[in-house]
């Protein structure tokens, strides 16, 4: 039986455009080692998605998330 | 051929500075006026000051750094001069300049938005036991 379609969280809180600066939020978007949740894991949207990406990366390169985590060089 | 014919429209844009940690308050306020010196533009800029701040990954060996985000009206064609001072200053760290023409974010909820916001979430998280 197929299970019941997770509701997009941002559609939810009525986000229209992801803040790439909001690290608290973003920071729920990826997985323990710093790699994007993939939407059919956390039910976001596709349009959301792309955004989340787009955000996550300039998130990134400003050093608000890590590009990775547990990782011992 | 008449000159000029299209009026230049300028452009919403959002800057992301991170400066080096060591600087002086001081220090840093006259480099983000002598940077938006550059960009030619009439009225002060609306600059949010985040302050010093832990870095998520060590960038060179710095660990920590002093963010400021500035938003602006620009003429398109003051960028790049502006691009290359920032890029030539060595207290700035990192900088980001992107496209600011849309409202991001969330509107503010009321209260009884956030009420049944949460008595979703409740009904969802009831569903997974």
């Amino acid at each position: 039986m197929r299970r019941p379609q997770k509701s997009c969280p941002f559609c939810e809180t009525r986000v229209r455009f992801i803040d790439y600066k909001d690290d608290r939020t973003l920071g729920r978007f990826i997985t323990d080692h710093g790699k994007i949740l993939p939407a059919r894991l956390s039910g976001t949207c596709a349009r959301h998605q792309r955004q989340l990406a787009t955000a996550v990366k300039r998130a990134r390169f400003l050093a608000l998330i890590p590009y990775t985590r547990g990782h011992t060089a | 051929m008449t000159e000029g014919r299209f009026a230049i429209m300028p452009r919403a844009y959002e800057a992301v500075y991170i400066f080096d940690s060591t600087l002086e308050d001081a220090a840093i306020n006259e480099k983000l006026e002598r940077f938006h010196s550059l960009l030619h533009i009439e009225g002060d800029i609306n600059v949010d000051h985040w302050g010093r701040r832990q870095l998520a990954y060590s960038i060179g060996q710095k660990e920590n750094g002093y963010y400021a985000i500035a938003r602006f009206e620009a003429d398109p064609a003051a960028l790049p001069e502006y691009e290359r001072a920032l890029k030539l200053d060595d207290g700035l760290v990192r900088h980001l300049i992107s496209l600011h023409e849309h409202e991001v974010g969330a509107p503010a909820m009321s209260e009884e938005e956030m009420a049944a916001a949460a008595l979703r979430r409740d009904d969802d998280d009831d569903d997974e036991d």
